[in-house]
């Protein structure tokens, strides 16, 4: 039995991108077959919710009821992957709720995988809170995405700025999201589904739905690129880890 | 993949090669054998396909998404029609590259529908590379390259293999000289039967198009044989 895997989806900010983020997850852990859960944090109404309503809870992490929901079903859900989307500026108090309930330290003795994607918005702040965060996150795994899908113009940032604050964190690694067209994203918006749905022209009940063929071909290149992304980083091994019977055994 | 579904897409990334003649002549070829036909002209200036055969031509965009929409969905939309891009020289580069991004070969394949490209093939560097990159680019089109012989010898054939099932050689013959002034005043249309009539064509210039249109006509439906034959192969084998 594989271990349960928390990955936290957060930023400073409000607009940065951080439910595409989410949504981008739980399509790519569908695509690999591992059941996941997702929690959106912005309650009462979730963004996250209205796309992924199967799998997705609304839930306030500051609540300790809300904090039980999630953390104490960890083992016993039937979910390995749990995707939280925090909303924005939350992450720092967030992180720091994981601390006191002793959930770090369970990441820190292995019990847990604990991953988190911090995305970048366009200013110093978001950089600041890089700092914030790096204290609490030792051992988790954590990802700076520089998230281009709404083209902010942050990444003419001074590089040795950027290093500085990124260099805090060991281990750290970039991801970077590449520019989804305006066009192919507001109709994904409006048909409010996964973006998955979405490429195989699916609506919200899984019938046919009648998207354009060259919004859906410029979202599945978009999505490809993303998985790839996460591909480069190992996110699948990192959550679920294949069993050892899997791995074949060379020949001594 | 049937005739009624067939796109062809007449490409090279030179100007003044023939492309907007061949697609002239493809269009004409479809109606003559009875066939619905949409043209999309991505061209601009003078002489383009829209100018020759208004009726059945769409000026198309590539540049914004909203031209991309218009054409792309339009091509592989299940409509009956059978589709004939003119992609000018300047359009070459946006279509392939946004063709290989949202897999359209891919797509109008899954829809039954054989995207055939005509490569008009010329000596140059640039021209050989562009074919080229089509090998890698759009990996499942049926690539054909068009030999236009009023472009002079054709040395150069060697440089451009044919790829997909089906695809071969198309040759276009050279048109007698001094015939070219008839044809080149848009509109017009190869199909049209008063053609002698009504463009004060003398006879024996009317009776030497025929044989040419005959000839370059026979060389599009044996590419149309071909295709269809190495795709019912295809299917038996399955």
């Amino acid at each position: 039995m594989a271990k349960p895997a928390v990955i936290i989806v957060g930023a400073d900010k409000g607009g940065v991108g951080k439910t595409t983020v989410a949504r981008t997850l739980l399509d790519y852990f569908g695509a690999h077959q591992t059941p996941t859960r997702a929690f959106d944090t912005e309650a009462p109404r979730g963004t996250l919710k209205r796309f992924h309503p199967d799998v997705t809870e609304v839930v306030d992490v500051t609540l300790i009821p809300d904090q039980m929901k999630i953390f104490d079903t960890l083992g016993s859900a039937q979910a390995k992957v749990t995707v939280i989307d925090v909303r924005a500026g939350l992450l720092s108090s967030t992180l720091q709720a994981l601390s006191d309930i002793g959930f770090l330290d369970s990441a820190k003795k292995g019990q847990i995988t604990f991953a988190v994607f911090h995305i970048l918005g366009p200013s110093i702040a978001s950089l600041q809170e890089i700092a914030e965060t790096a204290r609490f996150v030792g051992d988790a795994s954590y990802f700076l995405v520089k998230n281009h899908i709404n083209e902010t113009s942050f990444f003419e940032w001074d590089p040795a700025t950027y290093n500085h604050y990124f260099k805090q964190i060991k281990g750290a690694e970039e991801i970077t999201i590449p520019k989804l067209n305006e066009m192919a994203c507001e109709q994904v918006e409006l048909s409010s589904v996964p973006y998955v749905s979405f490429v195989a022209n699916k609506n919200a009940k899984g019938a046919p739905a009648n998207n354009s063929f060259v919004l859906r071909g410029y979202v599945r290149h978009w999505l490809g690129n993303v998985w790839a992304e996460y591909d480069r980083v190992k996110l699948i091994d990192l959550v679920a880890p294949k069993m050892e019977s899997d791995i074949p055994q060379a020949a001594s | 993949m049937s005739f009624r579904h067939s796109i062809t897409i007449v490409a090279s990334p030179r100007q003044r090669v023939g492309k907007t003649l061949v697609a002239r002549l493809l269009t004409d070829f479809h109606r003559h054998e009875g066939r619905p036909v949409t043209a999309f002209d991505l061209n601009s200036g003078e002489g383009t396909l829209a100018q020759f055969l208004p009726e059945y031509t769409k000026v198309s965009e590539i540049g914004d998404i909203k031209g991309q929409m218009a054409l792309f969905d339009r091509l592989i939309a299940d409509d009956g029609a059978t589709k004939i891009v003119d992609l000018g020289h300047q359009a070459f580069e946006s279509f392939v590259t946004v063709a290989s991004q949202i897999g359209f070969v891919t797509e109008a394949r899954r829809r039954g529908i054989a995207p055939a490209i005509l490569f008009v093939i010329t000596p140059d560097r640039t021209s050989v590379e562009a074919y080229r990159g089509l090998h890698s680019r759009l990996p499942q089109a049926v690539l054909s390259p068009l030999l236009n012989e009023m472009l002079g010898s054709a040395q150069h054939r060697d440089k451009y293999p044919t790829k997909g099932s089906g695809a071969a050689l198309v040759r276009l013959p050279a048109l007698a000289p001094g015939l070219r002034r008839y044809i080149d005043q848009p509109p017009f249309s190869f199909s049209d039967t008063r053609l002698a009539n009504a463009r004060d064509i003398p006879l024996d210039v009317h009776i030497e198009l025929q044989r040419w249109l005959r000839k370059i006509y026979l060389e599009f439906r044996e590419l149309d044989l071909r295709i269809l034959l190495a795709d019912l192969q295809s299917s038996i084998r399955l």
